[in-house]
């Protein structure tokens, strides 16, 4: 009896060899999952990350693509009208083209001498107009008949959709009662360039 | 009972022990395991490439579609841009004040005995609304009456465009000089108008010219 139990109780060397099978064991679990089998499924997850990524990203481009599309119908008015608002102020600085056409205009109407001053200018507060600037000019009609004044603010308040007159000074010229001198305080928009 | 004797004991002993050796069925179980473990990451590693082949497709979808995506993303961003800033400056140009509608009532309202020396008009800040200071003289047996026709006259007239119309004589005096109307000879006064009102709708176009000039 004692003999079969010696030889199933395993010996010094067994154990040892048991030991290193277990330390063998241990290495290959970790060496397989830290270098093999972790790196594999970081990759694999990080390639279905990338495609759901993409596949939303792809989802929300056709909605963008057809936003687009259907933005650009819509805005065909604003374009235009923003085209034509642009178009009112040309290429260069303001004081070298706006009291030359504003001479131009008002001496169409027979109102001669006309000066344009610069007043000052102001960027706007409203950041959808940061392009945009307030230019503000007196203008002085030396001698106009009231009746061609009248025509002519009406003409240049219809034409000059971004201007705005702000003070209006008409002043009977004592030498000439049928003249006044006229002198107007004016806005404008003008696209900075 | 038959006697019976193992005379090969110790060979058995040791074929028993190499058959119980730790570090063999260790081994054979490790071989197994990494087997197993082999398997399992050929699997996995076929499973990735077959991952790896669909993000390709992906990719390659997203890199034809990715440069239109952006150029539509920036028009969008533009016309967006667009839109607004049209809209603000339409909001400047709707509350802009028409002073030619109101120069036309002006001089509607001036009768042939009334002159009017100047006129100063300001729009308030914000748009709260304008101010106007009106200056002249009136002529006629009662001049101050006359001077007084014209502020009634031109309050009804600027009342059925604008609100809030108010108009008060600053100054009304009588003048010593005499003006020949009509061959005779009428009093004069001077008067000063203060002229307040708010264009809260103000015309979208301004009308012809005046008809009548200033007297």
């Amino acid at each position: 009896m004692k003999s079969l139990l010696s030889n199933l109780s395993p010996n010094k060397d067994q154990i040892q060899k048991l030991a290193l099978s277990t330390i063998g064991f241990i290495v290959l679990v970790y060496v397989y999952f830290s270098f093999f089998l972790g790196p594999l499924t970081r990759s694999h997850d990080s390639m279905l990350v990338k495609i759901s990524d993409l596949q939303s990203k792809l989802g929300s481009a056709k909605a963008e693509m057809t936003k687009a599309s259907n933005l650009e119908k819509q805005a065909s008015v604003a374009t235009s009208r923003y085209a034509a608002l642009t178009s009112l102020s040309p290429e260069g600085a303001p004081i070298a083209w706006f009291p030359p056409r504003m001479k131009l205009f008002f001496a169409n109407l027979q109102i001669d001498k006309t000066t344009t001053r610069l007043e000052g200018n102001l960027p706007y507060k409203e950041a959808d107009l940061s392009g945009w600037m307030r230019y503000t000019w007196m203008l002085d009609l030396p001698q106009a008949d009231f009746d061609v004044l009248g025509k002519a603010v009406a003409e240049l308040e219809n034409t000059e959709a971004l201007l705005s007159i702000n003070k209006i000074n008409i002043h009977a010229l004592p030498s000439d009662p049928q003249f006044q001198q006229v002198s107007l305080s004016v806005s404008t928009a003008i696209l900075k360039r | 009972m038959a006697l019976h004797l193992n005379l090969l004991h110790e060979e058995f002993q040791e074929q028993r022990q190499r058959q119980r050796d730790p570090l063999k069925i260790g081994m054979m179980v490790l071989g197994g395991l990494g087997a197993i473990m082999f398997i399992y990451y050929m699997w996995n590693a076929y499973q990735t490439l077959g991952i790896r082949r669909q993000l390709n497709v992906v990719q390659e979808s997203w890199s034809k579609v990715e440069p239109n995506v952006t150029a539509a993303q920036k028009r969008s961003k533009e016309l967006n841009g667009i839109i607004s800033t049209t809209k603000v400056l339409d909001g400047i140009i709707e509350s802009r004040f028409y002073w030619a509608p109101f120069l036309e009532k002006l001089s509607r309202c001036v009768a042939p005995n009334a002159q009017l020396t100047s006129v100063d008009g300001a729009v308030l800040e914000d748009n709260r609304g304008v101010s106007v200071m009106i200056e002249g003289l009136a002529a006629g047996r009662e001049p101050r009456a006359a001077a007084e026709e014209l502020r009634q006259l031109l309050l009804e007239q600027l009342g059925q465009s604008y609100h809030d119309v108010k108009i008060e004589f600053k100054t009304l005096e009588d003048l010593d000089t005499l003006a020949k109307i009509g061959g005779a000879n009428m009093a004069m006064a001077r008067f000063a108008l203060s002229v307040t009102f708010n264009p809260s709708n103000p015309a979208k176009v301004a009308p012809p010219a005046p008809a009548r000039s200033k007297k």
